[in-house]
């Protein structure tokens, strides 16, 4: 079985050969087989080729000379020896005829190599009859733009969205628009693979082409009703792309980045729900449906990582009561002991409680709720309760930090999430605080006296201790140091807010709120005054409870 | 230092609302800076390193002053026929290099980041894009430009071309090494040579290419001449040097200025004393900002960098009077193109010259191309008996390296390297 990774790659001469081809596109648990013998900034899906060809025996590999990390990846391949058949096509940037000459002559080196290795012969009529046919689509669909995804993505993202889904980054819009009738007529092989090469270079052209104008089409198509953007971290060319287009978009996206690994598939989840929520406009449709509904007592739960907070409301959105309970043990039995000890605050019994609605990480794993529903569009949801001037929710919690673009109704318009990397969460403060030696409400106001204006100029959670722990033995005061890392935490955070654009009034939510250094910090970074308020976090069960009630 | 980091925060507060302003405070930095050069400053270098130092920031001035008479390129597109046609060229690496050099860096990497530039890119290009973007550089007249060594070329040139609405040319080299990619990369070269004569309305004739390639030739004779006292002699120098003899054998190759260093380099040298030092073989950028590499290697006769891959990666014999195919060559057969092999060959070529006793990568943030051959070409050169370490670091944005590990793990290289062969 022959493997490859690239549109442009020939496997049409494959077939030619009576050879079996099949993509590589798996998405590895992690990359310690890679990680042993490349380097760690590589993008994820050139260590996931790597971590295959390693663990797999893959025996046959066909790749492209796509960017600089996929010639490395070659020749890192190439020297661990694993593969029995490994090759990589040299592929021009730009389609002009002396490109196009050069590309026939990489196709028959490739072809050469081939026969060399197997000892088969070309046969010209299978080759012919691997052609796919030429496919028209039409109808609304959303599409998967920007760097590949792997089949694992794919499926989530087909499974979550309303819509039918088309993946258009690399392999998914492999076309080859060729006669192939009239192949019969050319009795020169040197031509008949100009004519191949023709067609493999003239498809769509992929972000990594000199001129990748023509992708303009893909985003202008009228079909086109939302667009998930995937990013893979270290890869620059889609990241960059995103960044050309996200403004100039008509339709909903949303930017996924992923390192090519399952390790944050709930994440993932997370943001695929919560788009697919923004697509189908879920929170009119719900409101419709049940505000004919008379109920008494509903209950929001927001099941986070950290904690488990409850809301109890009445049906005049009315708090009846309210608790935060750090999670332990599973989210199922924490819910549970929290809606108790809830129950028991509000002096009413499980019976009168007629709709929970879940929210948050665990969300999934509590059983008996009546429905679960992503923490942005709750959060969403409960910020517009608590304050419906706000436009722009800024939530800083534990493992992670977004910022929400609500409507006058309290409806997600936009939203971004950091990537998986600490800095700017809750979790990098932790780790400074415990650094210093510092307890965290220590941290939150120690920093406020300040006299020297410290830079801590690592982003990066482990750079960042080690320099403020040489910052401690250089003897700087320890007020300047905090000062210096709730700078930090800001710029990244203005950094997420910045790419939705700063639109009033602003809402800061989740642990990270209570934190005062760091809420002054990002006020003077941004220029702008954040509404804090003390159920700030319980918004997202807040959230939860409102569509209870609706 | 403190001068540079008020001078670099009064420009980085300038930039958001008066890049005009900005620009000009910057040209007027640097105009002070050059007449320090040629007056006072670098008393401590030889002849050749203060000439050089000038030469490129003369560049620099002209390219922030006079930027219709001024091109875009990346490092190793031959600049033979800009400077024919009396163009400036100016890399994307040289300027974001001086910006960093300014401390003024951080306003355009935070600008790139606001607007979801990967903050994974290589940080030459990321602020050197922000400074373009937020209005500080001024726009080219044109750019040229090609995929050798760099992937950031192909992101940023086209957005830039597109941005400033202004022409470009593109030349794409082939991966594999052959006699038909010279043919090919030379046919693109001609067209090039066109392209600028297009767009300056001063034709690009044969003859005078034919000239500058002679001096090209010529230059990088003397180089690696020079190279050759290395194994003995020691000039004193800093790491800025070493970057500038990175682009004196690029962009500037087959100028006059280009030809006059490398003989003034080589008089430097036949007359410098002989050493004993630890030699080092320094493969990729140099990060002449790094405090700790500083401290380690600036001025030091005990350790020092004889010279480093960048500046001799194309130093291969050129034919003048076939100038496009001589140029064509260059590229092609650069040891950052293709695979690994080519820099491992070359690397071990070039240890033996100077003899080095270990050589360094550095592996630089966001720079696929290094960090991913870096393990094979280590595992490469320590087969051959040098060792080798692998550097991570970045070469201008301070806040992806940690100093405090870079002073740890080159000191420890270089006492190793002491303990074992001096
Ligand atoms: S980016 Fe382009 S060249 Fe690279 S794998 Fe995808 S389709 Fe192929
Ligand atoms: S994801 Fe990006 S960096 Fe990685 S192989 Fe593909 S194009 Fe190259
Ligand atoms: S360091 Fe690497 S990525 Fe950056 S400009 Fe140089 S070659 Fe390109």
């Amino acid at each position: 079985m022959m493997h490859y990774v690239c549109k442009y790659t020939p496997v049409e001469l494959f077939a030619g050969f009576g050879e079996k081809y099949t993509v590589l596109d798996d998405m590895p648990d992690n990359f310690d087989l890679s990680d042993r013998i490349a380097h760690p900034n590589l993008c994820g899906f050139g260590k996931s080729v790597i971590q295959s060809a390693l663990s797999k025996g893959i025996d046959k590999l066909v790749l492209v000379n796509c960017c600089d990390t996929m010639r490395r990846v070659y020749d890192i391949i190439k020297d661990s020896g694993t593969c029995s058949f490994l090759y990589m096509i040299d592929l021009p940037h730009k389609c002009g005829y002396c490109q196009k000459e050069a590309f026939t002559e990489s196709l028959l080196h490739l072809k050469s190599a081939y026969e060399k290795y197997t000892g088969k012969q070309f046969d010209r009529n299978a080759f012919k009859s691997a052609f796919p046919p030429l496919q028209r689509v039409s109808g609304p669909y959303v599409g998967i733009l920007g760097a590949r995804v792997g089949r694992e993505i794919e499926a989530m993202i087909k499974k979550s969205i309303p819509f039918p889904v088309r993946n258009l980054t690399c392999i998914g819009n492999r076309s080859l628009s060729m006669d192939i009738n009239a192949l019969e007529n050319v009795p020169d092989e040197k031509q008949l693979f100009m004519i191949y090469a023709d067609a493999l270079l003239s498809q769509l052209p992929c972000r990594r082409m000199n001129d990748s104008t023509a992708r303009r089409c893909l985003y202008a198509d009228p079909n086109l009703r939302g667009v998930i953007y995937h990013t893979i971290k270290f890869c620059d060319y889609y990241g960059f792309e995103y960044s050309e287009i996200k403004d100039k978009l008509t339709v909903p996206i949303l930017k996924l980045e992923t390192d090519y690994t399952r390790q944050s598939e709930g994440q993932l989840q997370t943001r695929i729900e919560a788009f697919s929520e923004t697509l189908s406009g879920l929170e009119n449709k719900k409101a419709k449906k049940r505000s004919s509904i008379k109920e008494h007592f509903v209950a929001g739960i927001d099941s986070g990582s950290a904690s488990t907070d409850i809301v109890i409301m009445d049906q005049n959105k009315n708090i009846v009561a309210s608790v935060i309970t750090p999670t332990g043990g599973s989210a199922q039995s924490s819910a549970g002991k929290s809606l108790d000890e809830a129950l028991h605050k509000a002096g009413i019994d499980r019976s009168s409680i007629s709709r929970i609605v879940t929210t948050g990480y665990g969300r999934s794993y509590i059983s008996g709720s009546d429905e679960s529903i992503t923490e942005i569009t709750c959060h969403a949801k409960g910020a517009h309760y608590l304050n419906p001037a706000v436009r722009t929710v800024i939530d800083i919690g534990g493992q992670d930090s977004k910022v929400i673009r609500i409507d006058e109704t309290g409806a997600v318009r936009n939203f971004v999430m950091n990537d998986k990397c600490a800095a700017g969460t809750g979790r990098f403060l932790e780790m400074m605080a415990r650094a210093l030696g510092l307890s965290l409400e220590e941290m939150s106001t120690l920093g406020l006296n300040w006299k020297e204006d410290i830079i801590i100029t690592s982003m990066c959670t482990v750079f960042a201790e080690s320099e403020v722990v040489s910052l401690v033995a250089q003897n700087k005061a320890v007020p300047d140091i905090i000062h210096g890392l709730n700078n930090s935490v800001a710029a990244k955070v203005s950094t997420l807010v910045n790419r939705l654009g700063l639109k009033e009034d602003f809402m800061m939510t989740g642990g990270v709120a209570k934190n005062t250094g760091v809420v002054h910090a990002i006020e003077d970074k941004l220029g702008i005054k954040l509404y804090i308020c003390k159920e700030a976090q319980l918004c997202g069960a807040l959230g939860a409870a409102l569509f209870a009630l609706e | 230092m403190d001068i540079i980091k008020t001078f670099g925060g009064m420009i980085e507060n300038m930039v958001p609302k008066n890049p005009m302003g900005a620009r000009r405070l910057l040209l007027m930095g640097y105009r002070a800076q050059r007449l320090a050069l040629s007056a006072l400053a670098g008393k401590k270098l030889p002849p050749s390193k203060r000439y050089v130092a000038r030469a490129v920031m003369d560049v620099i001035i002209r390219a922030l002053a006079h930027p219709e008479n001024a091109a875009m390129v990346s490092m190793f597109t031959p600049c033979e026929p800009l400077s024919v046609a009396g163009i400036t060229p100016y890399s994307i690496e040289t300027l974001s290099g001086y910006l960093s050099g300014t401390e003024c860096e951080k306003v355009f990497l935070d600008h790139t980041a606001g607007e979801g530039i990967p903050e994974t890119m290589c940080s030459f290009h990321r602020i050197f894009i922000g400074a373009a973007d937020t209005g500080l550089m001024p726009k080219p007249k044109f750019m040229v430009y090609t995929n050798v060594a760099c992937d950031g070329n192909m992101i940023t040139f086209p957005y830039l071309s597109h941005k400033y609405g202004i022409p470009s040319y593109f030349i794409d080299v082939p991966y594999e090494k052959s006699e038909d990619a010279v043919q090919n990369v030379a046919k693109q070269l001609k067209e090039m040579s066109a392209f600028v004569g297009d767009m300056t309305g001063r034709p690009v004739t044969e003859d005078a290419l034919r000239e500058a390639v002679g001096r090209s030739a010529r230059t990088v004779s003397n180089y690696i001449n020079y190279l050759g006292y290395q194994k003995e002699r020691r000039l004193p120098g800093d790491l800025t040097s070493e970057m500038y003899a990175v682009f004196m054998n690029h962009i500037l190759l087959g100028t006059k200025e280009s030809e006059k260093y490398s003989r003034m380099l080589l008089d430097d040298i036949k007359k410098a004393p002989i050493n004993s030092g630890l030699r080092l073989l320094w493969l990729h950028l140099v990060p002449y900002m790094q405090p700790s590499v500083k401290k380690l290697l600036n001025f030091n006769g005990k350790a020092f960098i004889t010279t480093c891959d960048l500046a001799y990666e194309s130093m291969i014999p050129m034919d003048e009077s076939r100038p496009y195919e001589a140029m064509a060559r260059r590229m092609v057969y650069s040891c950052y193109n293709g695979n690994p092999k080519g820099r491992i060959l070359q690397a071990i070529n070039m240890a033996k010259r100077t003899g080095a006793d270990g050589a360094v990568i550095f592996a630089h943030w966001g720079c696929k191309a290094t960090i991913g051959a870096a393990q094979i070409i280590k595992k490469a050169l320590e087969n051959e008996g040098l060792p080798t370490l692998i550097l991570d670091g970045d070469g201008c944005d301070p806040s992806n390296s940690s100093d405090g590990q870079i002073a740890t793990r080159l000191g420890a290289f270089l006492e190793m390297l002491g303990g074992k062969s001096k």
